[in-house]
């Protein structure tokens, strides 16, 4: 029966974000969620849980707070959770999170045949950490999954590529990230909550696990979007064409 | 002093709200428009255990607190009024006084159904002529043998026509004034009970309200609710709880109100800026959002005390009082804000409004409330 580990991101809820008179992002009311993507994760796992038995470990990284997202992931049908926990853990880098989800799956989780992941966070959408945490633990990956099953040690994919469906395999242990078009993630029950804080969860801190290299990204600054609609017509003429470029350029599309 | 709720209570919040977004929303306008009791969403709130959350779960509930069902009831009646009340009645005093004041037997018999949402429960109290002022009621019940036997006629019974399991309310010895009352468990199919006119109500239209017809209905003497006379203690200690569900649902109310007044203003353009930018409009949504808060207050800390096993009736009533005034008032001008948009069918502000009256209604009229805390505080 299989041992299932789905990694799974607390997030901001973007639905709480506000424009700062500065032009940049107010984040001073924000709440928190479980990361869109990741609830198709965790679905899928507890999908295939309830047709071949086993269990599914959660694995996720944060600052202590998120422990309300580990609670809220549990209450989805996961059985137990790994919390990689510590102050220092917001905005790290998916090399970073990789690397301590990594050590903790060597480590802390024991043996497993299949890790699932969204496709990407909610809030970086980095498409990083899937495929990297697979090269890291030196497991096949299969990303952008539309569809998975398992049998006899291997794991059967249809990927959905520009225009063609893909369906490949892969020996297990393997790592996939699926596409929210997989599954319809449930809405936990009353008692589906309630319960969720009842189930194991191993908490790991920072000195549980080795170093984790520094950034590799460097954010200078996040702004606002803003849309700005303007409507100016050219011609095809060989001036006009020069001027259109040079409307590029005044605008900042074209350096 | 702590007001925030708890990590469960925010998640059982937040999943009922992503449950109303699925299944209340899209059908929230049809049911108004055309009465109809949604059995396909009750089926589904069943599913997530959403009709029983105060109800241990050895009597098939949660085993929650009340203020988690108090949270789910304010996020239902924000998508749908209708559907918050129904599940306020449900719980709140139908499943309640059977927890409450029922027998093991009763429990297992009846509340367990109750509160798995496989039956809904229905609350048989008042009369004709029989209001707010509950001692003019004339329904008896006279024993005979092994059964009670119930004459009368009630009205404005809140799940009548689709009600499971009714509580009703009726003289055993009239002669013995507030002590002279009684409650029983009478199932659906009783011979002898039977739901009359169905009401058109104003608002609160998916909710069923019917007339009950009580015609020799024989009900067995093991369905007698608590002891003989205790009716109207009984009845009393159901407002208590019942009320704050109200007060729930006026919360709702006044938060989609809120809701939909943001949006409105934000988009809505008229003088070269949208209205939010007129103080006008402004200050209605200032003072919508600061009375949102108080009732919600009030609300919660009602529903708080009850878990912690204090009195909460005057707060209960406090609590009813001011949100559903507030709901009220606020629906109105959010009609306002959006002028002859608001006023057409198909706003949901429109909605909003017809159904914060009846909170200023049932479970007590605001008259009745002011009864309530003025006797309390006057005492």
């Amino acid at each position: 029966m299989p041992h299932i580990v789905v990694c799974f991101k607390w997030v901001i809820d973007e639905t709480y974000l506000r424009r700062a008179p500065g032009g940049g992002l107010d984040f001073s009311s924000v709440d928190y969620k479980l990361s869109d993507y990741d609830r198709n994760a965790i679905e899928e796992a507890v999908r295939i849980r309830t047709a071949l038995g086993g269990t599914v470990t959660g694995i996720t990284v944060g600052p202590p707070e998120a422990a309300k997202g580990v609670k809220d992931a549990l209450s989805r049908g996961m059985d137990a959770g790994v919390f990689i926990a510590d102050p220092a853990f917001v905005d790290l880098d998916p090399s970073q999170t990789v690397s301590l989800i990594a050590q903790a799956v060597r480590n802390h989780v024991g043996p497993f045949d299949l890790i699932i992941c969204g496709e990407g966070s909610g809030d970086l959408y980095a498409q990083q950490v899937g495929p990297r945490l697979a090269e890291a633990l030196g497991i096949d990956c299969v990303a952008f999954a539309t569809q998975i099953s398992l049998e006899g040690g291997t794991l059967t994919a249809q990927r959905r590529l520009e225009g063609v469906i893909e369906v490949v395999t892969a020996p297990l242990p393997a790592l996939v990230t699926v596409l929210p078009e997989i599954n319809t993630p449930r809405i936990p029950g009353v008692k589906d909550t309630l319960m969720a804080g009842k189930k194991p969860v191993r908490t790991l801190a920072k000195g549980d696990l080795g170093a984790t290299g520094g950034p590799r990204l460097q954010t200078l600054a996040v702004r606002a979007a803003a849309m700005e609609r303007a409507c100016e017509k050219f011609g095809v003429e060989e001036a006009e064409v020069i001027r259109f470029v040079d409307a590029l350029k005044k605008r900042g599309v074209l350096a | 002093m702590d007001f925030k709720l708890t990590e469960e209570q925010e998640l059982i919040k937040k999943n009922m709200r992503e449950f109303c977004e699925k299944y209340v929303d899209p059908i929230a306008a049809e049911i108004d428009e055309n009465s109809r009791h949604p059995a396909e969403v009750f089926q589904k709130l069943a599913e997530g255990d959403w009709m029983g959350i105060p109800i241990p779960a050895q009597y098939g509930g949660s085993g929650a607190d009340y203020l988690t069902h108090i949270c789910a009831v304010e996020e239902l009646a924000r998508s749908c009024a209708s559907t918050g009340f129904t599940v306020s009645i449900h719980v709140g005093i139908a499943s309640m006084l059977i927890l409450l004041f029922g027998n093991e037997e009763q429990k297992k018999t009846f509340l367990v159904p109750l509160a798995k949402g496989e039956k809904l429960g229905a609350f048989v109290l008042t009369e004709p002529g029989a209001g707010t002022d509950v001692m003019a009621a004339t329904t008896t019940a006279v024993l005979d043998g092994d059964h009670y036997v119930i004459n009368g006629t009630k009205t404005f019974t809140s799940n009548g026509p689709t009600g499971d399991t009714y509580l009703v309310f009726a003289w055993t010895d009239k002669a013995a004034g507030r002590k002279g009352m009684s409650a029983f468990i009478v199932p659906r199919g009783t011979p002898g009970m039977t739901a009359g006119n169905h009401f058109a109500k104003m608002g609160l239209r998916s909710s069923q309200t019917s007339e009950m017809l009580f015609k020799d209905c024989r009900v067995p003497k093991a369905n007698l609710l608590g002891k003989e006379g205790n009716g109207l203690a009984m009845a009393m200690t159901g407002f208590d709880h019942g009320r704050t569900g109200i007060a729930a649902q006026a919360v709702g109310i006044i938060q989609a109100a809120l809701e939909e007044s943001v949006r409105y203003a934000k988009e809505r353009v008229q003088f070269g800026q949208p209205i939010a930018r007129h103080q006008a409009i402004a200050w209605m949504i200032a003072d919508m959002a600061t009375d949102l808060n108080a009732a919600r207050f009030l609300t919660y800390h009602a529903a708080w005390l009850k878990d912690q096993g204090q009195p909460f009736s005057k707060e209960a009533s406090m609590a009813k009082l001011f949100a559903s005034e507030k709901a009220m008032h606020h629906t109105i001008k959010a009609v306002q804000i959006q002028g002859g948009y608001g006023y057409c069918k198909g706003a949901k502000v429109e909605r909003l409004m017809r159904d914060a009256k009846i909170t200023e209604i049932y479970e007590g009229t605001s008259e009745a409330q002011r009864m309530v805390i003025s006797g309390n505080v006057l005492r």
